[in-house]
């Protein structure tokens, strides 16, 4: 595969579809892996069915819902929503998101110093 | 923070792979549903890109990743894996058990047997031995039980088997009085009543006349135990008062039995020996008696005592005298108190009343204690005789299970051998071995389950067998519940699981543990040469029959004990005839008969039951020879130094009854009709001085006796009564002295220093000696006298079986009158087999036990040699091939067969040795080692075995060997 594309971290998925639920409401799986498709410029490479196991993952701690429903094209698919205890999940792993990659990158950028 | 929500989101996790495992396949199909429509989304989008169509779904595929991986994902986060695996695992060994039936078959119904026979036998402990009192809290139930270094003076004192005998001086039998004095002075109980019984009554009023078991109970008893009626009402405290109407309260199954459970009997009246009470309510059906085992039909208040009668009372008071002891106290503990402290408590006020009461029965040296025991364990006065039998069946079935496990195992090694290809199969393929055990332990612990619950169908009919066995016996104490309760369940389900695991842990871990190499190879196993790495497993399996054939010498050797005990028993000479003799009881004291009016109607029915067809002769006795009742007394024979007293046992007997029991006459003459006049009349002398002394002095005399009266001289003066003796009279007492004509006179009663100035006996005859209440006692000095009064069981010596007799003697009987009721109507061989019913019910079980190991151990051995010809058919055909005699063969696979019976019959004689002694108390006329039983019980099992060594040998032998080359 492409060699600029990049794996996508564990973890960061589920965050990642949280954000997008959280931003644009209900959604199915498909319509989530095209926005991240749209949003990452194709720099991250993502197997689409990933996608699924991060869903049921999020359900399984109830931090989304599922339900079915009518698609654009009037076809059957299920569509995933954000709950309260979601949002709650979202704000703390984005504040904690922020955190590691400011750690990180405050080390990152310590080793570049020393380097130069 | 983070833990805490790390800990919650794996709870979430598990809940959600809990209702997914439940869910299962519908979650499957719409997961389907949902990435294929992801998948044709994509492949349109990339058909609008300008793909043809099969490029553009490739792509799809390509872009989603690998769907069954997915699929696997799901499921693991959204179901069970291990639960799931069981399935698998379950399913997989039901298809391999299913291949192989006659493997199958065999394990299941051996440990069918096995876990049955357990089941059925602890059915038996539960119910008799542990399972708790059928009362509300039975823990707070407390009974009373009094110990002293000396027997107390008392003028009555009786049991009723309530309590185990107790190694010193002591029962749990005490007053009414003391019942009253420590109902009013202790406050450790919230409840506290007093039973005595059960006590054969004379019920009519309901159909015919029948004999019918009545406990007396206090007022508060069924308030303290906290039993409730099923209808009417219980006895209340109101009952207790001497004025109160008549009352009874019927046992469920009584009144199932002779009242069809019609409600209106509640309301009635019934005749009680000779007054009549009303039937005030049902006891609820959960309550069957206190003391398991014994069998009880109603309840009656104390005040009845005065009435309705025990015939051996005469005129004792029972309700007032401090010196009776006979009821049984029980007490409920308040909430809060211990044992301990009521103990302590109730302690004080016994002492005080034993040493300082009036009378006081004990001096302080004699140390009079009193202990309050938990009612489950205090009650145990029935059971306490049959328990070391129960638990002697016990091991003796655990052996069984033990066989049965070493059995399956054996088999499930063989088999085992021959899976070791799949085995290797699926360790290459990357099974990992504790995935292999657990598969190997779910086909084992499969195969229990199935036998287990196949043994609870046979453990169902093994319990209704031996109740057979029990019930036809009257009289013997095992009337109780044996119902399969949670106790027996647990009991079974534990077994059931141990069981399995037993018998597939080895041969599972031997299977996981092979090497793979050979083992994939395709006739490894088939050639001597090779088997090295399985010659653990043929040590293993040559154990496994070893230890069977060990453990079945064992019990076939109890078992043998226990036989040759009961035929020793039987083989005794009880010195009289028992066959074709009809015995059954009649009670008139009961019906209210006088004494002239009981010997007229002997006699009478003496005579009409001779003019019977069939019967030869007839006579009557106070006890049945071998029926378990016996009575005894002392007497001072003239001419003996003073104080030199003969204890003999005493049996009162009527016209021709040493004639009827082909009893042979030694000396002397027999008794006649002359010699029975002269017995009622001394009797009746006694009887009028007796009753006229009771009326002088209502409490009976203490103090030293009054000058005689009219009525003493007149009993003193009357005629001495005639009596026989036996040979071991004579022999005993009566060593240089020609015994007819000797005069003998009661021994004193208490420590008076005169003699006894009744008129005592005179010696006219001597007769053969017989067993009298038991056989196993030696036979003892009986002193046989003229029946003139009290209860008299009837002999009938007929011509050929009696039993068709009990027709026309029921009808003479009710002729004769009309509240007269027959009881234990049996044979003298059934009333034998009676006294015997524990030797016979031991010797069965263990037969039958024994003959199970046998047949365990042979298809043990069976099966492992079978096993060993199949896997040395290549073998076998290469040595015929070259000529080997079949003999020779013969002798490999036989020879190979004895060996281990040899061992094993050494390593179980040896150990029969040291245990057969903890039941030499059940046997009687041999040794625990007796060597008669171990060399026929060596012999026996060295032949069967040799039989199940001989069909695998001639397979051998009959072999083809061109076949037997080409095999696999």
């Amino acid at each position: 595969m492409d060699s600029k594309k990049s794996e996508v971290l564990q973890g960061t998925l589920d965050l990642m579809i949280l954000k997008t639920l959280h931003a644009l409401g209900p959604l199915h799986g498909f319509g989530i892996a095209r926005r991240i498709e749209q949003v990452s410029r194709d720099v991250l490479q993502l197997n689409e069915g990933t996608v699924y196991t991060s869903l049921l993952r999020l359900q399984q701690q109830g931090w989304i819902t599922a339900e079915w429903g009518a698609s654009e094209n009037n076809r059957k698919a299920k569509f995933y929503s954000i709950t309260k205890r979601g949002e709650k999940q979202l704000e703390f792993e984005t504040e904690n998101w922020e955190r590691i990659s400011g750690v990180i990158g405050r080390v990152l950028r310590l080793e570049a110093e020393k380097e130069s | 923070m983070s833990l805490r929500r790390e800990s919650e989101s794996k709870l979430r996790a598990f809940g959600a792979k809990v209702r997914g495992f439940l869910r299962g396949r519908r979650r499957d199909s719409e997961f389907d549903e949902e990435i294929q429509e992801h998948l044709q989304l994509l492949a349109e989008r990339f058909v609008a890109q300008g793909m043809s169509r099969e490029e553009a779904a490739a792509a799809a595929r390509r872009r989603f990743g690998n769907t069954t991986l997915l699929q696997e994902g799901r499921r693991e986060l959204q179901t069970l894996p291990a639960i799931e695996s069981l399935w698998q695992d379950l399913r997989f060994a039901v298809r391999v058990l299913r291949k192989s039936p006659a493997f199958t078959a065999v394990a299941i119904l051996t440990l069918a047997l096995g876990i049955g026979a357990n089941t059925a036998i602890f059915s038996f402990i539960d119910a008799l031995l542990l399972r708790s009192i059928p009362v509300k809290d039975s823990g707070q139930l407390v009974v009373f039980n009094w110990s002293a270094h000396h027997q107390p003076d008392l003028h009555g004192h009786s049991g009723y088997g309530d309590c185990a005998d107790q190694a010193g001086i002591g029962d749990c039998s005490f007053s009414l009085p003391f019942f009253k004095t420590v109902r009013a002075q202790s406050n450790s109980f919230s409840g506290l009543a007093a039973f005595a019984g059960p006590l054969d009554v004379d019920l009519s009023g309901n159909g015919a006349a029948s004999m019918v078991r009545g406990l007396y109970v206090s007022g508060d008893f069924f308030s303290t135990l906290g039993v409730n009626t099923f209808i009417g009402r219980p006895l209340a405290l109101s009952d207790d008062s001497p004025s109160a109407p008549p009352v009874i309260v019927l046992n469920h199954a009584y009144w199932v039995r002779a009242f069809g459970a019609a409600p209106s009997a509640v309301g009635r009246t019934v005749r009680l020996d000779s007054i009549t009470a009303t039937i005030v309510g049902v006891a609820d059906p959960n309550f069957t008696n206190l003391t398991p085992g014994k069998r009880l039909d109603f309840f009656m208040p104390f005040s009845l005592a005065d009435t309705v009668r025990g015939e051996w009372w005469r005129n004792q008071d029972r309700l007032s005298d401090p010196a009776n002891w006979w009821v049984v106290l029980l007490g409920r503990l308040k909430p809060g108190v211990s044992i301990g402290q009521a103990q302590a408590a109730t302690a004080t006020i016994f002492r005080n009343e034993m040493l300082h009461g009036a009378p006081p029965f004990f001096k302080s040296e004699d140390a009079p204690a009193l202990t309050l025991l938990p009612a489950q364990a205090g009650l145990n006065g029935e059971t306490s005789q049959i328990a070391p039998a129960l638990y002697v069946t016990m091991i003796i079935v655990a052996f069984i299970l033990l066989i049965a496990c070493a059995n399956v195992a054996g088999l499930t090694l063989a088999r085992s051998a021959t899976r070791q290809k799949e085995m290797a199969v699926r360790l290459g393929l990357g099974a990992g071995r504790a995935r292999i055990v657990r598969q190997l332990l779910t086909e084992s612990v499969l195969l229990s389950l199935v036998g287990g619950a196949l043994g609870v169908l046979l453990a169902v009919w093994g319990i209704d067998a031996i109740f057979q066995l029990v019930s036809n016996s009257p009289g013997t104490p095992f009337v109780t519940n044996v119902a399969p309760d949670w106790r027996v369940l647990a009991f079974t389900i534990a077994i059931t699981f141990v069981t399995g695991i037993l018998f597939g842990l080895a041969p599972a871990l031997r299977g996981s543990r092979i090497d793979l190499t050979p083992s994939l190879k395709e006739s490894a196993s088939s050639l001597p040469g090779t088997a090295a790495h399985t010659g653990r497993g043929f040590r293993l399996g040559d154990a496994l029959v070893v230890a069977q054939v060990a453990l079945s010498i064992v019990v076939l050797i109890g078992a043998g004990l226990l036989v040759r005990t009961l035929h020793n028993l039987h083989s005794i000479n009880p010195g009289f005839d028992p066959h074709n003799i009809l015995l059954f009881g009649i009670d008139p004291n009961l019906a209210g008969y006088t004494d002239q009016q009981t010997q007229q109607l002997y006699a009478n029915l003496q005579q009409r039951f001779a003019s019977l067809p069939g019967v030869e002769s007839v006579s009557y006795s106070e006890d049945a020879l071998l029926d378990g009742g016996w009575s005894a007394g002392s007497v001072h024979i003239d001419g003996a130094p003073p104080k030199q007293y003969a204890n003999t046992g005493q049996l009162s007997v009527g016209l021709n009854f040493f004639s009827t029991m082909r009893i042979p006459m030694l000396a002397g003459r027999n008794f006649t009709s002359a010699d029975f006049a002269a017995a009622a009349a001394t009797n009746a002398a006694e009887k009028t001085r007796d009753a006229a002394a009771a009326k002088a002095e209502p409490s009976p005399p203490t103090s030293a006796p009054a000058s005689p009266t009219a009525l003493d001289e007149a009993y003193y003066h009357s005629a001495p009564v005639p009596v026989l003796v036996n040979e071991s009279f004579a022999k005993k007492f009566l060593a240089n002295q020609n015994p007819i004509g000797l005069h003998m006179s009661d021994a004193p009663r208490g420590d008076a220093e005169v003699s006894n100035p009744g008129p005592g006996y005179t010696i006219i005859g001597v007769v053969g000696d017989t067993k009298y209440a038991q056989l196993r006692r030696k036979t003892a000095p009986i002193m046989f006298l003229p029946l003139v009064s009290n209860e008299a069981h009837f002999e009938l010596r007929a011509a050929a079986s009696p039993t068709a007799l009990v027709k026309n003697v029921r009808e003479i009987v009710s002729q004769a009158g009309d509240n007269l009721p027959l009881t234990d109507v049996r044979t003298q061989t059934e009333q034998i087999d009676q006294i015997l019913f524990q030797e016979r019910l031991m010797a069965r079980l263990s037969s039958f036990f024994g003959a199970l190991a046998l047949v365990l151990a042979c298809i043990g051995l069976y099966g492992l040699l079978s096993y060993e010809v199949a896997r040395r058919t290549r073998e076998v055909g290469i040595r015929m091939a070259l000529g080997a005699p079949g003999r020779d063969l013969l002798r490999m696979v036989v020879g190979q067969g004895i060996l281990l019976v040899l061992i094993g019959a050494a390593i179980g004689i040896t150990t029969a040795l040291g245990v057969t002694r903890f039941i030499s108390s059940m046997l009687y006329g041999l040794h625990a080692n007796d060597p008669v039983t171990f060399a026929a019980v060596a012999l026996l099992l060295t032949l069967v075995a040799l039989a199940a060594c001989y069909v695998p040998a001639r397979r051998a032998m009959k072999m083809d060997p061109v076949v037997a080359l080409r095999y696999e």
